[in-house]
Order: C-alpha cells, then structure tokens, then sequence
C-alpha cells in the first residue's frame, strides 16, 4: 500500500510501502544535526541597525595564490562601524579590512551549507555576462569592478539585515577579522556537511513525495531564471541599438558645423544646432550607465532564483532521505517478521539459499532476530528525527521563503520604477535638447 | 519683356538689380519676419495665416486696401521677404491634391487634382480644376528649361524609384510625391517670371493638355522661346569671380546635402534595428508578469509601455523617411540643375567674347559694333541679371525651406519623446499601487 497523502513531512514510517526492488543506494554518514537555527531575530535586532557596513574601496593587487603563481586581483575594504545610539554626537571608530571577491565565495558557501532552509543572499557575478558592446568583459576593467563592488556591499548588507544570517559569528568574523578568518571558517567544517551534487540530483529523480509547494516552487526558480536571463540578454540589444542610434547623431554636430562655413544667414543657427546633435550624442552614455544599475537589480533576483532552488533541492535530499530510511525500515520488519513466523513472502536470496541449503538453526534465527530487532529499534528512532528535522525544515525554510517572497516583491517593484524614472529622464533629456535645436533652426 | 498684370507700372520682375530696399541683407537676421512653424514658402490656399497683428501696409508705407473682398490684398497671406510685394500683391494660387488611381488596359497611372484660383488678365477664369499626371510635370518642367534657360527652374521628385522595394502606388509613396508636385508648383507660382510662362499657363488651364503637346508650338511669349541660346564649341576662359563663387558655394551646398542624407539614412536603419530589439524586449516582461501574483500588472505595465514606445518610434521612423529625404533629396536634385545653368551662362559669355575678339582681329574700322555681337552682349547681360535675381530667391527660398526642414526634424522627435513620456509617467502610479490585502 503506497502512502497516499502528500504529507509535507513525508511518508508515515508505520504504513507499508510496495516493496521495490532493492535499491542499491549508497548511503553515506548520517547527516550531521544542522548548526543550531537561531531564532529569528526581528527588524531592528539585525546586525544591520547595529552596524554601518560599506564596501568602500577597490584595489588591484598582486600576490601568490595557492599554487604559488603569481597573480593580479582585486581587493575590496570592508568598513564597519558600530551605530551608537543617540549619544551627544559620538561617533565610533571606523574598523577596515580588506577581502577578495574568494573570501566572499568563501563565506557565502559556509552559510549556504550551514542555512540550508535559509534563501542566501547571492553574490554579484564573477565574470561579466550580459554585457553590450561598450562594455569591457574585461574583470579588471574599473566599471566592472566598481558595480561588483557595489554587488558586494549590497550582499553584505543582505544578509546582515537577514534575521536568521546576521547573527552568525563566522559573518561577524568576517567583518571584524582580519587574520585568520579563513582558518575558522575551515575548522567549522562545513565542507564535510555540503550535499554532493550527485546525491542531490539523484533525490530530485527519485523522490516521491516531496511538499508540493517546493516542486512548484522549484518550477517557479526555473522558470523566473529563463525569463530573467532572456530579458537581460535582450537589454543587453537594446542598449547597443540605442548607443548606435544616438551616437550616429554626433555627425549631425560635424556636418551642419561644415554646412555652416559657407553659409551667410543660416550660419549661425546651423552652427549652433550642430552643438546641440553633439550634445545629445554625448547624453547615450551616462543614461546607459545608469541602466547597467537596474540589469544589476535584475541579475540579484536572477542569482536569488538559483538560492531558491537549492532550498527546494535540500528539501528533496531530505524527504529522499527520510522515504529511503523509512523504505529500509519496512524492509527490516518484512525481514524479521518472516524470520520470527518463518514464512517467506516474497523472493530473496536467503530464502533460495535456506531453500537449497537447508534451513538455519533456531540460534542462528534467534541471532538474527535479535540484530534485527536492533537495528530497527536504531532506525526508528532515526526516523522519528528524521521526521522531525524535516518538519522542522519545511516549516523555517517555507518561513523564510514567504520572507524572500515580500522582499522580491518589494524590490523588483523598486527596481521597475527607478527603471521608469530613467526613461522619463531620458525622455526629458531629449525633448530638452531637440526643443534647443528647434529654437536654433528658427533662428536660420 | 513683362507679362505684368497689374494696372499699376512696375519695373521689370526679372531684370536689372533689385532696389535696395528689397534686398534683404546677407547677415540680417530673420526676427523680425517671424514665422511660424507651420510656414511653407509658398502660398496655400487651405492654411491661410493669420496677420492680424501685423501692419496692414506694404514695405513702402500704401495702405493695404482689405475692404473689398475681391481685391488683391485680401489674398494676402503674409508679407514675404522674396516678394515683389510693394508693386504685387499675390494673385495666384496653385494646389496639388486629391491622388487617384486609374487603371486602363494599356497601363496603370496616378492622376493629381490641380487646382488655380487667380486674377490675373493671362487667366481667362479665376478658377481651374484639371487633372495631371507625373510626365504632364515632367513636360512642363522640359519646356520651361526650353523656353527659360536663364532662369532656375525647380526640380521634379525623381522620376523612377530606385530604391529598396517601393510601391508605386502605395499610399506612402503617393503623399510624398504629391507633395513634391505641390511644391514644384507653387516655387512656379512664386517666381515673377517663370509663373507667366505660357506652357505653365496651359498646364494650370487646359483641359487636354495632350492636344497641346502635340501642337508643339505654344504662343509666343515676347520672352523666351524666341532666344535660342548655342551651346556649342565657345570655351569661357575664365568665370566672372561672383558666378564662380556661386558654383563653389553649389558644389560644397550639395557635397554637404549628400552627407546629411547619408547620415539621416543610417539613423532611420539604426532606429529601425533598435525597433526590432524593442519588439522582444517589451513581450518578455509580459511574460514575466504571467509567472508572478503581484508583480502581475506591474510587469504588464511596463510591457505595454514599452509597445507604446515601439509605435512612435516607427511613426517617427515613418515620417522621417517620408518628409525629410526626399526634401533634401529634392534640393540636391535643384543643385545640380542649377549647376547646368551656370554652365549656360558660360556658354553664352564665350559665345559673345569669342565673337567680340574676332570682330577686333578683323581691324576694320568700323565705329559701331555688329548688331551680332551687339545682341550677344544683351544675351549675357540678361543672363547674368537674371540669374544673379534667382540665386538671390533661391537663397532665400532655400533658408526658408530648410528653416521648416530641420524644425520639423526637431518636432517630429520632440513628439516622439513627448509620446514616450507620457506612456512612462503614465505607468508610475501603476507600479506604486499598493497591493490589495487577498
């Protein structure tokens, strides 16, 4: 009897399930308990009411990595100060240390492995992608490396507002500690907790009774990543369209200068019309740069999609877990039950063999018995907290993903209208200066 | 010499030097003859101007005279900067409209509607409708050439369509030509010479201007036809310093014509591509807005913008391709012609001195000149005069023409973003709607 209910909290231990066959699953060491959650922590507990953290500087370095190969990167300063409150004016000091874009990889692997129910917070790209032609895929090119700077400070400041994330103090390490942090994070050892990959992938194949409201979220990820990834791709045309309309415009600004020389009475209005094409051909770029800010709003959400999926793909590697362990459960009671009455109901090799061979002995049966007796003992006390865990999960990772939820909202409606804003800007800009090459024209 | 209308004695329109008084200086600015923005250079009967703040009285201080509504004076439109205005009021009008196909077994052909509504005495009726076809323009303009080679006459839009996969018959192509034709028409109408011409006459009047043609022979105007002018053999060595100025100022004038076509040209294909980006780029967001609850009608608002600004980006594409080429087009086109004229003149000034130094070899001692090298002296003195008179209105005319030209360029993208604008402001309140507690 399949267990039909789609239970969040998986399959029932108790019902039997048809037995499939044996399924050679390797399982490896039980999932260690996840770092204790904190309880979350409210609005104006974060970290970030307490501390003003800025990533304000960017600088080219050179040094040995690793393998001792020299090589050039890019260091950012993290700035923190602690928000006195209302004190007569005082200020705290300014604590600074540098990091590279490694380190923030660093950290951001710890917590996604520490907060598996947690949607953390994504780091800006590592390479440019998406870009139009004016703009340098080049990582060291300085406006790379300022937006990433930007991206940088806005991950930090994610999740030092995250109720649960901010009070981590391997992120408050990383804040305040200079030396050494590297070494801490490694001594936690949450590369011994991360989830392979290959495991994961086979979970989502197999599971079969994953929370409905992950699998549609799942399709939900994926999806919101297509569609993001195409409109970026699609900006990106755009705005190379654009630069060329604009810029053509520029030998407006020569050719009526031209004109003008030979020219008595139209002289002077085509001369100073031309100024205004120049003018407007100048305008594309500063508009354009400011439109790399709203691609970099999209790209966050487009990267948080991926933070979204790897919560549901956890949730799927656990009830894969628990139905495998609940699965193996059954099995051993079938076991025991037919060793106990001696009736063998379905077909297995020990059977055959005990068949050919003769039976076993009652002392053997008993020792059996018993080790089985054992071990299903063993088991469902794992399954009950295997139970639990998962209950525990789906509920502080649904918690957060309503979070996630009103704060992409939020922001994207943000992001939609300063990109409105930009047009009407540009808009604005435009009627300004045709209305000035107009009031030349009549001047002709 | 003058096929004057008017009661009143004037001077000859086309020769001699203009008084002063009409000359308007070369660096004077055109402020004080504003005009708007809507300003043709010629007359138009359906746009009658208002000058209801302005004098009512002609540059010389005689009172314009708008009791009578027959008079000259209350077709007035507006005081003209290259208008005989102080002896001539205006008393022609020529409009072309009103396109139509007609389709017969041996082809298919566009006629325009061309409709005159004058006083002057050449007229026998103060009103005329005719229909006209392309190669009707196509003749009159030839003949004018013929019969006034001292003068510039205007060009014709171009006769074939070379260009990309134009339909002739197209609503599009048709507007553009009619206008031209308007416009051909009406720089006749404007010139004090050329718009008593008798083959323009008979164009505006007859109703089988086919019979006409085949007749070959029009009435003699005393001006004109009966001027044959050689153009053959005589070689000028050296070109008067003003006539060269004035084919150096063409050369450059369409050399820099050429380029503003050029780069209008490749901003229409540049918009056009940005066109085909924006046609993706709006529907995605629709189908963002499809995957989400509340960023829904958000995310359709700002698709649906970007549509609105899709359609007046091709409407500026539009106009851009319609109105402002082939006016440039038309003028480069006007160039040249001018350019063939100036080598008439030459000819005709080797011609006479050719003829004067072979009268001087001959060493006879003669106190008079030959009436040959007499009437050849006229011929050149004539045609400089008359020459000097049109580039004069043409320069003019060609301000006036390219002040509307580029200001309506200005406009047409001041709409454009205008348009734009008001779809963008339009959806801010839509994305700062608070949504409804479900």
């Amino acid at each position: 009897m399949e267990s039909a209910e789609p239970e969040p909290s998986g399959s029932r231990p108790e019902e039997e399930e048809e037995e499939d066959e044996e399924e050679d699953e390797e399982e490896d060491g039980a999932l260690l308990p996840p770092e204790q959650p904190a309880a979350a922590v409210r609005m104006e507990d974060c970290l970030a009411k307490k501390m003003e953290i800025t990533v304000s500087e960017a600088e080219k370095r050179t040094g040995r990595n690793a393998m001792n190969i020299q090589e050039t990167y890019t260091a950012y300063l993290i700035e923190t100060r602690a928000v006195e409150s209302q004190s007569e004016g005082q200020c705290a000091p300014v604590e600074s240390l540098w990091r590279r874009y490694s380190e923030f990889e660093l950290l951001r692997n710890y917590l996604s492995v520490t907060y598996p129910h947690i949607v953390v917070p994504p780091l800006p790209e590592k390479r440019a992608d998406f870009v139009w032609h004016k703009l340098s895929a080049d990582n060291m090119d300085p406006d790379f490396v300022e937006r990433r700077r930007i991206g940088l400070e806005n991950f930090l400041l994610r999740v030092a507002s995250h109720p649960v994330l901010c009070q981590d103090k391997i992120f408050y390490s990383f804040l305040t500690q200079e030396g050494g942090w590297k070494e801490m994070v490694n001594e936690t050892g949450f590369q011994l907790k991360a989830d392979s990959r290959l495991k994961a992938l086979n979970a989502t194949f197999r599971v079969k009774n994953p929370d409905k409201r992950f699998t549609e979220l799942k399709h939900y990820s994926d999806e919101l990543q297509s569609v993001i990834s195409h409109l970026l791709r699609v900006r990106a045309r755009v705005a190379d369209r654009l630069y060329g309309v604009y810029k053509v415009h520029g030998n407006y600004g020569r050719v009526f200068s031209e004109w003008s020389a030979i020219e008595k009475e139209m002289g002077d209005g085509l001369q100073s019309a031309g100024h205004h094409m120049d003018v407007y051909a100048a305008s594309i770029d500063d508009i354009l740069e400011e439109e790399e800010h709203y691609a970099d709003q999209l790209k966050e959400y487009l990267f948080y999609a991926e933070a979204l999926r790897a919560v549901c793909r956890k949730h799927e590697l656990m009830q894969y877990d628990l139905e495998m362990a609940a699965q193996d459960l059954t099995s051993k009671k079938q076991q025991c039950e037919e060793l106990a009455t001696g009736t063998v109901r379905t077909f297995s090799l020990k059977g055959m063999t005990s068949k050919l061979f003769g039976q076993e002995t009652p002392e053997q049966r008993e020792a059996k018995i018993k080790v089985l007796e054992e071990q299903i003992q063993e088991g469902e006390e794992q399954l009950k907290s295997k139970n639990l865990e998962g209950r525990d999960f789906v509920k502080s990772a649904w918690a957060d993903i309503e979070r996630f939820k009103e704060q992409k909202n939020h922001d994207l409606k943000e992001a939609l209208i300063s990109y409105a804003v930009m047009q009407i800007s540009m808009c604005k800009k435009g009627i300004q200066v045709w209305t000035n090459a107009k009031e030349c024209f009549s001047k002709m | 010499m003058s096929g004057g209308a008017a009661s009143a004695p004037k001077p000859l329109p086309s020769s001699g030097p203009k008084s002063l008084r009409e000359m308007p200086h070369p660096l004077a600015t055109s402020s004080s003859e504003e005009m708007g923005p809507a300003l043709t250079p010629s007359p138009d009967l359906l746009l009658p101007r208002s000058i209801a703040d302005k004098d009512l009285s002609l540059p010389n201080g005689t009172p314009v005279d708008t009791s009578s509504p027959a008079s000259s004076s209350s077709l007035l439109n507006r005081l003209q900067l290259d208008d005989d205005l102080d002896v001539e009021t205006r008393d022609l009008f020529v409009t072309v409209d009103d396109p139509k196909k007609h389709v017969c077994t041996m082809e298919t052909y566009i006629t325009y509607r061309v409709t005159t509504k004058t006083t002057r005495a050449e007229f026998d009726l103060p009103e005329y409708s005719v229909r006209r076809r392309y190669q009707d323009f196509d003749w009159l303009r030839n003949k004018l050439e013929e019969s006034q080679p001292t003068h510039l006459i205007p060009p014709l839009p171009e006769k074939f369509v070379v260009k990309g996969v134009v339909d002739r018959f197209s609503e599009e192509f048709v507007e553009t030509r009619r206008k031209a034709l308007d416009k051909f028409l009406k720089r006749i109408t404007d010139h004090p010479v050329l718009s008593f011409n008798e083959h323009f006459n008979v164009f505006l009047t007859a109703k089988d201007l086919n019979a006409y043609k085949k007749q070959g022979m029009a009435l003699l105007s005393k001006m004109g036809e009966s001027v044959k002018y050689v153009t053959g053999g005589y070689k000028l060595r050296s070109r008067p310093l003003e006539f060269a100025a004035i084919g150096d100022y063409l050369d450059t004038f369409s050399l820099k014509l050429g380029t503003i076509d050029r780069i209008a040209q490749r901003i229409i294909k540049e918009q056009l591509e940005y066109l085909v980006e924006l046609r993706e780029y709006g529907p995605v967001y629709s189908t963002w807005g499809g995957l989400e609850v509340e960023l829904s009608e958000p995310l359709e608002g700002v698709s649906a913008c970007i549509g609105n600004c899709c359609t007046a980006l091709e409407e500026l594409s539009e106009d851009m391709t319609e109105d402002f080429l082939p006016v440039l087009r038309e003028y480069i086109l006007y160039a040249e012609s001018m350019k063939n004229v100036l080598k008439k003149r030459d000819q005709v000034q080797a011609e006479y001195e050719a003829k004067l130094e072979a009268v001087a070899l001959k060493k006879e001692d003669r106190p008079k000149v030959p009436t040959d090298v007499e009437k050849c002296q006229d011929r050149v003195e004539c045609f400089n005069a008359d020459l000097k008179a049109d580039m004069e209105r043409w320069q003019n005319n060609k301000r006036q023409d390219f002040r509307q030209l580029l200001m309506g360029m200005a406009d047409k993208n001041i709409q454009y973003y205008e348009k734009c604008l008001t779809a963008w402001e339009s959806i801010i309140p839509l994305l700062q709607d608070k949504p409804e507690t479900k």
